[in-house]
């Protein structure tokens, strides 16, 4: 799974060396680019319309002149060259959801197909195309969104392209609604006749996290009406009312995360989701402080791979040829309810003295000590919150394959929950 | 219990205060919560009938309410044999009868399990409190008894899984419910994701119509039908007119009410607006369509108890009136 990160709200693409620069160093080596900043909805909303008032222009708008989308994108795909970042995914401008113009679908046409070139030049294999939507009567999405992609396929084909619809919100007097491609298994069928249309895999779909929890939908269900032809997924968290793009966690209502990233999550384990896992925070970033980005950053990638290693848990159980687990709680009680058939530990360990030598879910209680025989390989799974303070403690008995297991988004829970242990303060 | 005639026979059209001129449509109702009192019913039901009402949703959840139940409390209420119920509720559908009101549905209490909850409570929610619901739908000729499905996927971990549960509850009523002659209505619901409500139960449109087919094919009758919550959907951002569409015939019943897309607030249609324009942020245009899409001749029921907690109490009979009035616009757009 790769991970990238948007340029919007970081990256200034007349002057792109700093956010380049700022995202290189925290880590990420693949961007995400909207091709949206050298065209923006609203440009496009107002495209061959007079100028109102001082409209700045020294530069030519590429809603007027699409083939300016390669000259203006050129310094950006540099900058992006120069610090080792590849765009690995991007999207083709789009008209805002309240938009009012039904008479740009050609204009549209020809600016993802720039798009598409561009993307060639740049060696970036997905774009993201959103479905026509504006002036389209109720029944003629299908067909006029058909022709729309297929217009599109060799152009794509030529420069190696893969083209991704996307799930959209319809704007309904201000309140956003599910839209185009929203229920997935209309979206799947729409790539799949596209894909029998060209006769090879040209399109794919890319799955926008923050459309979802707008339109408050079931990702888990989403995600397996899609499968496989999920290429993508725009990571970005919203209070599931107003348009946003923030660093996934940081929408919360007394301590609970407003978008389900539990059945994102087993969404995408159930459909082995390898593709491209693209963090779009352009709404937190352009809040913080230009001083403040480089840790804002850092945070972003680390929070982007734990994401991902959520997806891929089973690959880090079965990297050991036998686990052992430390903690008896209800962390250890849900691995075994989840994992322990498939990778069954050979016993667990606790500080508690009273546990040791007790049985819990199956599973003999060993003190700690225990963990200084283990078979080779083997690793130490930690499931106990207290992480950092275990894996210390496991580091001054000489343990290796220290790993950590976690039960936020389990593929299913218990009714109930074992009591708090440790309420005298110890660990375990 | 008495059996109820056949549907057909007596859901005869009636008309809407203005001498039935919307012939599609059998009538318009409302909830009985906070009209239709114990201490005397028929005033509550002779006040729908003067508002425009033709029909009434019979609040039956209001005697073992959820507040209590997710506290894992219950009152003795269902405690009472079938005969008992009919006693206790006869004064009610005299009422009704006097009062020319029908009930067309009636909500039974929910949720019907709790997550965690003791288990003699869940028992006598699924085997005292959900038949004796269905009798006493029976008791007033009512039709549609609409139920909540079980919010069990985040703990089962998935959709279907929860299905499974909540198909399997069904079933433990669909044979007395077809004996009785009442369809069970499922119900788009919500869940919750910190404060931001989301899909919950029953808001796929196709799986549902699945469902409720394979399952009356197994009984040979009408044992399951649809509640379209059109408050619940537009939390969810459901395409009303897609929705509708996709359940056709096994619509039988509406929870009509409104909201700002955030809350469950169960408020007059047209209320809210979200942009400068103040034009509805519902869509009741889509809703319109999808009710004439496919020729909808049931009754358009109002599930807005809660506009009479927030209206004065004196304007009670006019708040009513006035969502009779929209349910007579709606009627006229459907037979338009």
């Amino acid at each position: 799974m790769n991970i990238s990160i948007s340029t919007i709200g970081i990256v200034n693409a007349n002057i792109p060396g700093q956010g380049t620069q700022d995202i290189a160093n925290a880590g990420f080596d693949k961007v995400f680019l909207e091709f949206g900043v050298f065209c923006s909805p609203y440009e496009l909303e107002e495209a061959g319309m007079p100028a109102k008032g001082e409209r700045q222009s020294d530069r030519i708008s590429v809603a007027d002149e699409p083939s300016e989308m390669g000259p203006q994108s050129a310094r950006m795909l540099r900058m992006c060259q120069e610090k080792r970042l590849r765009v690995s995914i991007a999207r083709a401008p789009y008209l805002p959801r309240d938009t009012k113009r039904t008479d740009l679908q050609e204009l549209l046409a020809r600016l993802q197909e720039e798009s598409i070139r561009c993307c060639g030049e740049a060696g970036c294999n997905y774009l993201v195309v959103r479905p026509l939507f504006a002036g389209i009567s109720a029944g003629q999405e299908w067909e006029k969104n058909r022709v729309y992609y297929l217009r599109l396929a060799a152009l794509a084909r030529e420069h190696q392209v893969m083209i991704l619809l996307e799930n959209q919100c319809r704007f309904v007097n201000g309140h956003l609604i599910r839209g185009i491609c929203s229920d997935g298994e209309t979206a799947a069928e729409w790539v799949d006749r596209l894909n029998q249309e060209v006769k090879e895999e040209r399109f794919g779909f890319c799955m926008d996290v923050g459309v979802c929890n707008l339109c408050g939908q079931d990702m888990h269900a989403f995600a397996r009406a899609l499968g496989k032809r999920i290429k993508a997924v725009v990571l970005r968290d919203c209070d599931g009312h107003r348009e946003n793009s923030l660093l996934p966690f940081l929408c919360t209502y007394q301590g609970q995360p407003q978008t389900d990233w539990l059945n994102l999550i087993r969404g995408l384990r159930d459909i082995g989701f390898d593709g491209e896992l693209a963090l779009d925070l352009s709404g937190t970033a352009s809040g913080f402080s230009p001083l403040l980005r480089p840790q804002l950053l850092t945070l972003a990638k680390a929070v982007a791979e734990y994401i991902r290693w959520q997806v891929e848990i089973e690959t880090q159980l079965g990297k050991y040829p036998s686990v052992v687990l430390f903690g008896a709680g209800n962390m250890c009680r849900n691995y075994m309810k989840c994992y322990g058939e498939k990778y069954p530990p050979l016993f667990t360990c606790d500080n508690n003295p009273k546990l040791w030598g007790t049985s819990f879910c199956g599973l003999e209680v060993r003190p700690p000590e225990a963990l200084k025989e283990l078979p080779d390989g083997c690793g130490v799974l930690i499931c106990n919150i207290y992480y950092r303070e275990i894996e210390k403690q496991l580091r001054e008995l000489d343990v290796k394959n220290i790993g950590f297991f976690n039960d936020e988004y389990m593929p299913s829970f218990h009714f109930d929950r074992l009591k708090e242990a440790g309420s005298d303060g110890e660990i375990g | 219990m008495a059996k109820s005639d056949e549907k057909g026979k007596t859901e005869a059209k009636e008309g809407m205060g203005s001498a039935g001129k919307f012939s599609d449509i059998l009538g318009l109702g409302v909830q009985t919560k906070n009209v239709v009192e114990d201490e005397n019913p028929a005033a509550g039901f002779r006040m729908l009938k003067a508002a425009g009402f033709s029909c009434a949703d019979f609040s039956l959840n209001y005697y073992l309410t959820n507040v209590s139940l997710y506290r894992s409390q219950r009152n003795d209420f269902f405690d009472r044999s079938e005969q008992e119920l009919e006693r206790y509720f006869t004064p009610h559908r005299q009422g009704a009868r006097e009062a020319g009101i029908r009930i067309h549905q009636m909500h039974m209490p929910y949720p019907i399990y709790i997550p965690n909850g003791r288990k003699e409570l869940n028992e006598y929610l699924w085997k005292v409190v959900a038949p004796k619901s269905v009798a006493v739908s029976a008791f007033f000729d009512c039709y549609y008894l609409v139920v909540h499905g079980f919010k069990l996927a985040r703990n089962l971990g998935s959709e279907e899984a929860e299905w499974e549960w909540t198909e399997r509850f069904l079933h433990s009523i669909a044979p007395i419910a077809k004996e009785m002659g009442v369809t069970i209505c499922i119900e788009n619901l919500y869940s919750n994701a910190g404060g931001h409500l989301v899909e919950g139960p029953c808001c796929n449109g196709k799986k549902a119509a699945e469902r409720i087919d394979r399952i009356n094919d197994q009984y040979g009758a009408e044992v399951l039908g649809f509640c379209f919550d059109t408050g619940h959907a537009n939390l969810v951002g459901l395409d009303f007119e897609e929705f509708i569409t996709t359940l056709g015939q096994r619509l039988k019943v509406l929870h009509i009410h409104d909201n700002d897309g955030v809350g469950d607030l169960h408020q007059i249609p047209f209320t809210f607006t979200k942009t400068r324009e103040n034009t509805a942020s519902t869509d009741w245009e889509g809703f319109v369509r999808g009710l004439r899409a496919i020729r909808f001749d049931k009754v358009l029921s109002f599930e807005t108890a809660p506009v009479l907690d927030s209206f004065p109490g004196e304007m009670k009979s006019e708040a009513l009136a006035f969502i009779a009035r929209i349910g007579e616009w709606f009627s006229r757009q459907l037979s338009s």
